[in-house]
């Protein structure tokens, strides 16, 4: 259902991506694995237009549109299929977390408030966070910011959930709680990317890994192919480290 | 000898300039406020050569001092004035221009360029994030400005835009310069109509206290009722 071809992106002299080739399936969940810097996160802007490759296409279903020449509408379309959770959490401050939720679907979807209302608790009971509906975002902790942001993007109905390192700004004790809801959502069949260095993690909910390295997709496989049958050094590498680490 | 007597009828002569000095006030803090935020947009957006101006302007009012500014206005505005309206066809006497006008606009121009620097650190203070996720969302500039943007900047501007309504009244004192009667303009006159000075300068520094402690105390009431 997503296509993306031959995605190249510098910062300044910087080659971040170097070629990217990925496609996913409807209902895939796809954890993208690799060192830092090499692109992971970069990738998932791309994918809804938050940084433009210089050269390269995206296809949703059939419909294909080379990166040089996407106009407002196209990028418009493709923000509206995809939805994105943040390392940092990214949740409007000056909101509670109910009006996080509803906003989006008032004012870019143009949903009735009642409508919106609707969703939006629907969604904050499906992460948890029924009791803390008219809290700021001040008063929550990073497990329950984040929460609220993956209610926030569930709640647009995307084909495409993306999250970005959605733990690594977390305290310890507050990660197992967003993995709950991560699991639950990816679980529920819809199509997921995940940007993560939780292995283990990735490892039980994801039935595709990436594995990137410099800028291009280097290792593509099931999660045993990746993490038991692989003959790539650099992912060898990559896996020893982080299981160091860990 | 300081004459306790004298308080109460100075006080009450010196109240009769709170209000004119309150809406001199408050004229030049909206007019500042909103050339201070046309300015600061300019610069957070970074839009060339309008950029380059604004940084100009910053410059020279907040180098030059207000005195200066204010007799700069005296002497130049009416045949500036003039010269304007003649090029549209309009026989306007400049020289008639008001003296509270003048120093409006003098100060005007001065404050605009403090302000500019208030609502650009407020602007500067927005965590980027925000935009990104909401565009991510798919809000327009537009609507990110309006629904998410806004109301943050504002309430991180208040503090500093108080402590502005507080300078402004202080620079109006430079109106007497001018002619233009303030408060201690007008604790000046009562005094000079029976020499107890510093009687009267009592009561100016009672006046502003009192008003800049409102100010304050309103300040922070609605940045409190504002900030979550």
């Amino acid at each position: 259902m997503l296509e993306l071809k031959n995605i190249k992106l510098s910062y300044g002299s910087t080659q971040v991506l170097n070629g990217v080739d990925l496609s996913v399936k409807r209902g895939d969940v796809v954890s993208i694995i690799g060192p830092s810097g090499t692109g992971k996160t970069t990738l998932l802007k791309c994918i809804n237009s938050l940084a433009r490759p210089s050269s390269g296409t995206i296809a949703f279903d059939d419909v294909r549109m080379d990166y040089q020449k996407l106009d407002r509408t196209a990028i418009q379309a493709i923000r509206l299929r995809t939805a994105m959770v943040f390392q940092q959490f990214n949740v409007f401050k000056n909101m509670t977390v109910l009006q996080n939720v509803m906003d989006p679907l008032v004012v870019v979807q143009r949903k009735s408030k009642e409508e919106a209302r609707r969703i939006a608790l629907e969604e904050l009971d499906r992460v948890g966070l029924s009791n803390k509906i008219d809290s700021y975002p001040s008063q929550l902790s990073g497990g329950q910011l984040q929460r609220t942001g993956i209610a926030r993007a569930l709640a647009v109905k995307p084909d495409v959930m993306l999250f970005d390192e959605p733990t690594s700004s977390l305290d310890p004790e507050l990660v197992g709680e967003v993995l709950k809801v991560i699991r639950d959502v990816t679980s529920s069949g819809i199509t997921s990317l995940l940007v993560t260095h939780e292995m283990q993690f990735a490892r039980n909910i994801s039935n595709r890994i990436v594995f990137m390295d410099r800028g291009v997709v280097a290792a593509d496989g099931s999660p045993a192919e990746i993490f038991e049958a692989s003959s790539n050094p650099r992912l060898t590498q990559f896996l020893t480290t982080e299981h160091s680490i860990q | 000898m300081f004459d306790s007597e004298v308080l109460l009828p100075d006080l009450w002569d010196i109240l009769g300039a709170v209000p004119v000095t309150l809406a001199m006030a408050l004229g030049i803090f909206v007019f500042s406020t909103m050339i201070g935020s046309l300015f600061a947009m300019v610069e957070y957006r970074r839009i060339p050569l309008l950029r380059e101006l604004v940084v100009a302007y910053k410059v020279i009012f907040k180098g030059v001092p207000m005195v200066i500014v204010i007799f700069l206005a005296y002497y130049g505005l009416p045949p500036t004035s003039r010269f304007l309206t003649s090029l549209v066809g309009i026989d306007y006497n400049g020289h008639s221009t008001p003296n509270w006008i003048t120093l409006i606009v003098a100060l005007t121009l001065c404050v605009s360029a403090f302000q500019a620097e208030v609502v650009k650190g407020a602007l500067n203070s927005f965590d980027n994030g925000q935009a990104e996720a909401a565009y991510s969302l798919g809000y327009r500039k537009t609507q990110l400005f309006r629904r998410v943007m806004l109301p943050q900047v504002i309430v991180a501007a208040i503090p500093d835009l108080a402590n502005s309504i507080m300078v402004i009244m202080k620079a109006l004192s430079l109106g007497f310069a001018i002619e233009v009667v303030d408060i201690f303009a007008q604790s000046q006159l009562t005094a000079a109509l029976n020499f107890y000075y510093l009687e009267a300068f009592l009561i100016a520094v009672f006046v502003y206290m009192v008003i800049a402690y409102i100010v304050t105390f309103v300040a922070d009431r609605l940045e409190r009722s504002l900030r979550v």
